[in-house]
């Protein structure tokens, strides 16, 4: 299982969105997770039926998305990876459950779900997932939004990879065809991949602001990307995006009122880390980039650009894997010029920066028993209009912590179910020390930050 | 000379009291390990588990292809190889090198002492 902190959409349409439709983001804050809130996944109980091996093998804890040596190799490998039989079906599902509660009632009434207390079947994929051809893999994955109530396409990556030869040592050269900037990367510290895996749809996710590389695009664009990977060392992709039409987004289930607008031609993405595989232990280390023009209405001319460069690194501790402990780190500056949004008087600056930092440690115990703590800081310029309803003081910044401890009975070797079935148990705390600009009151009507603090209680299974 | 003779005398106490079956059980335990850190993503103990290798479960003695359901490279299926310790030693050290052309992706064990230890345990399995 592969899932991750959802798409951070308020953000990139808190910088692109005009006035009104801000404010009704902002009031509908208790909202935000219905949108912004849902898990995703990444790899399923199929690949372990591909390869012959357990979950534990390719992922941390025996169950996604954190990555391990051997599960980074299989990725970059275009998910063609194989024990060599056939009969093999690349189809898994998945489900989560939850129950969700916050310190504080939710501002607002949720459409289907109450101001606090939630229990919920936050969603069910169905995916397409493993080798197609000996040098083509697939994730592509459809998710029934069991809050929002809607049906989508949700992750996609479709890899072709060739390996050969260079100065005698192994070389992989591939291709991604996918809908996420960063879903295809390899690595847990890319925050797409970061802590939390999964988090509660009905929650306040890491404040509304959030640099356009961190989900703002999610399956609203189509990317190709190449890369290669070089003596199990170096790893280089460059890519670029542009975004769905609008009629084949709604056609994918995605509708058409969260349309991102068009991104401009010159979209490009690039990466570039050294990885090493120690086998008792691993690290991986990198920087990354996006740069691309966003024009938030497709009708009228004018878009905002935006510059984003990330350094990350990740360190695990395998040993024997009685004891796992990992690292995960990001750094991303965000540099954005927001011509369309101060022609239109929607932000007072016309530069401006945001960034963010994620970091997470895990420990994880005979591969089953998991504790994590991550902490996230999201810190930008301030500009009162831009950050106006729903912000204190014209300032994005929300900073908090994140405690997870979480039970994996199955994804072993000798477990129950293998390779058919996985399950993860696990309670989450968020607990945030700033939110929106601000500790106290930042919404202008009394609620504070530690007002957001939310319990998520989840069952996530696979199959 | 005596500074030299006591610490024999306590060598072959300590032989003689069973160090050396703790010796050997601490391989053992070692070797465990290294499979553990080195192996086990690839491979089971466990008689007729096959994973994207095969079971290592009674490897030593066994001829190399020998295993039903698991599925071996060519250059593997005719190399003749029986997997006796010196040849489990040689393919570990440098898998590529002891069967070019093989399907085992792995650089190999540098340490001869762990494989050493390796050695020990797989000799323990059957």
């Amino acid at each position: 299982m592969r899932s991750f902190e959802p798409p951070r959409r308020g953000a990139a349409f808190a910088l692109s969105l005009g006035p009104s439709l801000r404010q009704l983001r902002t009031l509908a804050l208790g909202l935000v997770g219905l949108v912004a809130g849902l898990p995703s996944a990444h790899a399923v109980p199929s690949f372990a039926r591909q390869t012959g091996q357990d979950c534990a093998a390719c992922h941390v804890g025996a169950y996604g998305p954190q990555l391990t040596p051997y599960g980074v190799k299989f990725k970059i490998g275009g998910y063609t990876d194989s024990d060599g039989k056939g009969g093999k079906v690349p189809i898994s599902a998945m489900i989560v459950a939850s129950f969700n509660q916050t310190a504080k009632n939710l501002p607002e009434k949720p459409e289907h779900g109450s101001v606090n207390r939630n229990l919920a079947m936050d969603e069910a994929s169905l995916f397409l997932a493993g080798k197609l051809s000996d040098k083509i893999g697939a994730f592509i994955q459809a998710t029934y939004d069991g809050v929002g109530r809607t049906t989508a396409l949700d992750q996609a990556d479709i890899r072709a990879v060739h390996t050969t030869e260079i100065a005698g040592k192994e070389t992989t050269f591939g291709l991604s065809f996918h809908n996420n900037p960063g879903v295809q990367d390899p690595f847990n510290s890319m925050t797409v991949w970061g802590f939390p895996y999964t988090s509660s749809a009905f929650g306040f996710g890491m404040g509304d602001a959030a640099t356009i590389i961190n989900g703002a695009l999610e399956q609203r664009v189509t990317g190709l990307s190449a890369y290669t990977f070089w003596n199990d060392l170096v790893y280089a992709e460059i890519g670029t995006y542009r975004s769905l039409p609008v009629t084949m987004q709604s056609r994918l289930g995605l509708g058409k009122a969260d349309d991102i607008g068009r991104l401009g031609s010159g979209t490009a993405y690039w990466r570039l880390a050294l990885f090493q595989d120690f086998k008792k232990q691993a690290f991986n280390v990198g920087v990354f980039g996006l740069n691309t023009s966003l024009q938030p209405d497709r009708s009228v001319p004018g878009s905002n650009r935006y510059n984003d460069l990330g350094v990350d690194a990740s360190y695990q501790f395998l040993g024997t894997r009685e004891h796992v402990f990992t690292a995960n780190g990001s750094y991303i500056r965000e540099r954005q010029t927001r011509n369309q949004m101060f022609a239109n008087g929607e932000a007072d600056n016309q530069k401006g920066r945001l960034n963010e930092m994620r970091v997470g440690a895990s420990y994880h115990f005979l591969q089953t028993w998991g504790a994590t703590v991550g902490r996230f800081t999201t810190r930008g310029t301030r500009d009162a209009s831009l950050y106006s309803e729903g912000y204190a003081n014209g300032s994005p910044n929300t900073s908090g912590y994140i405690f997870q401890a979480d039970w994996t009975p199955w994804g072993k070797e000798n477990s129950w179910g293998a390779p058919w079935a996985n399950l993860r148990l696990g309670a989450q705390y968020t607990m945030y020390t700033r939110y929106n600009g601000a500790k106290s009151n930042y919404d202008g009507e009394g609620r504070d930050a530690k007002d957001n603090n939310t319990l998520f209680i989840f069952a996530w299974t696979s199959f | 000379m005596k500074l030299r003779t006591v610490p024999f005398g306590l060598l072959l106490l300590y032989m003689l009291s069973g160090g050396g079956h703790r010796a050997q059980a601490a391989d053992l335990e070692r070797g465990r390990d290294v499979f553990a850190t080195e192996c086990a993503e690839c491979h089971s103990v466990r008689e007729g588990k096959n994973k994207k290798g095969p079971t290592l479960f009674a490897i030593v003695g066994r001829k190399a292809g020998a295993v039903a359901d698991a599925t071996y490279s060519d250059p593997l299926k005719a190399s003749g190889i029986t997997w006796t310790p010196d040849r489990i030693d040689a393919y570990v050290s440098n898998p590529r090198k002891a069967v070019p052309g093989g399907k085992m992706k792995y650089d190999g064990l540098a340490s001869s002492t762990e494989r050493a230890d390796l050695l020990a345990y797989l000799g323990t399995l059957k």
